[in-house]
């Protein structure tokens, strides 16, 4: 009798001690992946920072080569109207130059063709778009398995005997009811 | 897009799949477990029998399940199962790309936007199913649509990808495949079934040699004790229906398995739609390329190592693998059924 009640006492122990290691396990990862929402935040802002300037920065050269060009262009027609040849074959020549230099970029950065880059950059947005959305589906999650373990029963006794370390409210990461509003009727303005 | 109107569409309860089939895993492995100490306990019976002529089935049964004897082989056994499960555990994870020309990536190394877009689907699946580590991400050179998993644990997983599939998939279905595998890999299905299989294996040769021992010194041992007659009966019976039970329950497992990566996979997307329109293009992909592709897979050696873990099974399309007896049956569960589980049901 008296081993039945000792087994019985160590099981409900060993109950008590699995069901606390695994709600700390919870909370931890409920804090870890609130992080992981800043973590996004932060790498979308530093992207988006870098994209910007690399585009502003390839943006500037291709303008300027096409200006260069438009120039070079212009000179060309002015020539040939005037009847110059020898400035008109000159100016066709810098026009040559700057093209067998810009084939010469693009080959050595195959990547920095046109519409590839607009395929790069298109890319890089969605999926820095996606892994913070993704970063907060994964903590809603966590909050998810943390809260209905810790509400079940019989988990929310030993929550009720260890309310200061178990017992935490983490809210869901939502949007709030006039951002809600908002985005709802939100259409796309091209 | 794969287009759906002959289907209805409805959600996937994910979370309803997940737990029924969780149940299903759990009475499977206890099953094969149990099957592998009811060989112990027979080899135990079996050598014990000698010694104790008069005594009778259910009296060595009881002696051995109460340690009035100690189940000797039962627990020499367990042992074997153990180092022989740690062991593969070591080696297993090398074996899976054997065969295939596969190259690795990874940001430093990414040649072009597709490369990178399966990376950061991959990396992005990664963040939603919370994982620790960014599993290796590989590329097979083949041209047949089809993906598998790997890995004991989140730190040595690999996901591996055909070029073919990487092809022809848009960006949505690329990762709810990716989804699919991650999954495997969180549901640590790779385990499962290696451990699953290993305990199948070696019960059955166990039951061989114990078949064969029976055999040959039965005029013996007949003669002898009470119960010889009736163990060599039992033997006789396992031996040929063993085998057939352990392929039947492995397929269950990996069916099950596999209902359980879909769901993981509309888990981490919310979505159902990429998922199932992956499918649908996948196979029938396989159906229009069939000649083709039997010839890319039968070309490639090792396959069958790989069949279990593939995210489509060749077989589905009629392409037959090796010669083995499990080809007959199909590792997943057909098209219409997983449709059907993710809550896409035809008209």
């Amino acid at each position: 009798m008296s081993l039945i009640l000792l087994l019985v006492i160590l099981a409900i122990i060993g109950f008590i001690i699995l069901t606390y290691n695994r709600l700390i396990a919870q909370i931890e990862a409920v804090r870890n992946n609130q992080k992981q929402i800043d973590i996004q935040l932060d790498r979308r802002f530093k992207v988006f920072e870098s994209l910007i300037n690399v585009v502003k920065k390839y943006m500037d050269y291709e303008k300027s080569t096409l200006k260069d060009v438009v120039a070079l262009r212009n000179q060309a027609q002015q020539a040939k109207d005037s009847g110059n040849d020898a400035a008109r074959m000159a100016a066709e020549n810098k026009i040559s130059t700057i093209a067998s230099g810009l084939n010469v970029v693009f080959e050595q950065y195959p990547d920095l063709k046109a519409n590839q880059n607009a395929l790069q950059l298109q890319e890089e947005i969605v999926s820095t778009e996606n892994k913070l959305a993704y970063a907060k589906q994964s903590f809603n999650d966590s909050v998810e398995i943390y809260n209905a373990n810790k509400k079940s029963f019989p988990a929310n006794v030993v929550v009720g005997a260890f309310p200061a370390k178990l017992n935490f409210d983490f809210p869901y990461w939502q949007l709030s009811e006039e951002n809600i509003a908002e985005k709802e009727s939100y259409t796309v303005q091209l | 897009m794969s287009d759906f109107h002959d289907y209805t569409l409805s959600t996937a309860d994910w979370r309803k799949t997940l737990r029924q089939n969780t149940f299903r895993t759990y009475v499977v492995i206890g099953l094969f477990c149990l099957i592998y100490c009811s060989i112990g306990m027979l080899v135990d019976m079996y050598m014990v029998s000698t010694s104790y002529p008069s005594a009778s089935i259910q009296q060595l049964f009881h002696a051995l399940i109460t340690f009035k004897i100690f189940p000797l082989a039962t627990f020499v056994m367990l042992v074997i199962a153990l180092v022989s499960l740690m062991v593969s555990y070591a080696f297993y994870d090398k074996l899976m790309l054997l065969g295939t020309e596969y190259h690795e990536i990874n940001p430093a190394t990414v040649q072009n936007t597709a490369e990178q877009q399966l990376y950061n689907t991959v990396e992005e699946m990664k963040i939603a199913a919370g994982l620790r580590y960014m599993p290796k991400v590989f590329i097979i050179d083949a041209d047949y649509m089809n993906a598998f998993a790997s890995g004991y644990s989140e730190k040595s997983a690999m996901v591996a990808i055909t070029r073919g599939l990487m092809a022809k998939l848009n960006r949505d279905e690329l990762q709810a495949v990716m989804a699919h595998e991650l999954s495997h890999i969180r549901h640590l299905d790779i385990k499962l079934t290696l451990t699953a299989t290993l305990l199948a294996n070696l019960s059955i040769m166990v039951l061989d040699m114990l078949f064969y021992n029976a055999m040959f010194s039965s005029k013996r041992r007949d003669s002898e004790s009470r119960s010889g007659n009736s163990l060599a009966a039992i033997i006789m019976i396992l031996r040929f229906l063993l085998p057939v039970i352990s392929i039947l329950l492995l397929l269950y497992l990996s069916r099950t398995r596999e209902f359980m990566a879909d769901a993981g996979s509309v888990e981490l997307m919310r979505n159902n739609q990429p998922l199932a329109s992956a499918l649908m293009k996948i196979s029938d992909d396989h159906q229009q390329h069939r000649d083709q592709y039997s010839a890319a897979y039968q070309q490639t050696p090792h396959e069958n190592i790989r069949r279990d873990a593939y995210i489509f099974d060749p077989i589905e399309a009629g392409i037959e693998a090796r010669t083995s007896i499990n080809d007959i049956f199909s590792t997943h569960p057909s098209l219409d059924a997983r449709l059907a589980a993710l809550g896409i049901k035809r008209r």
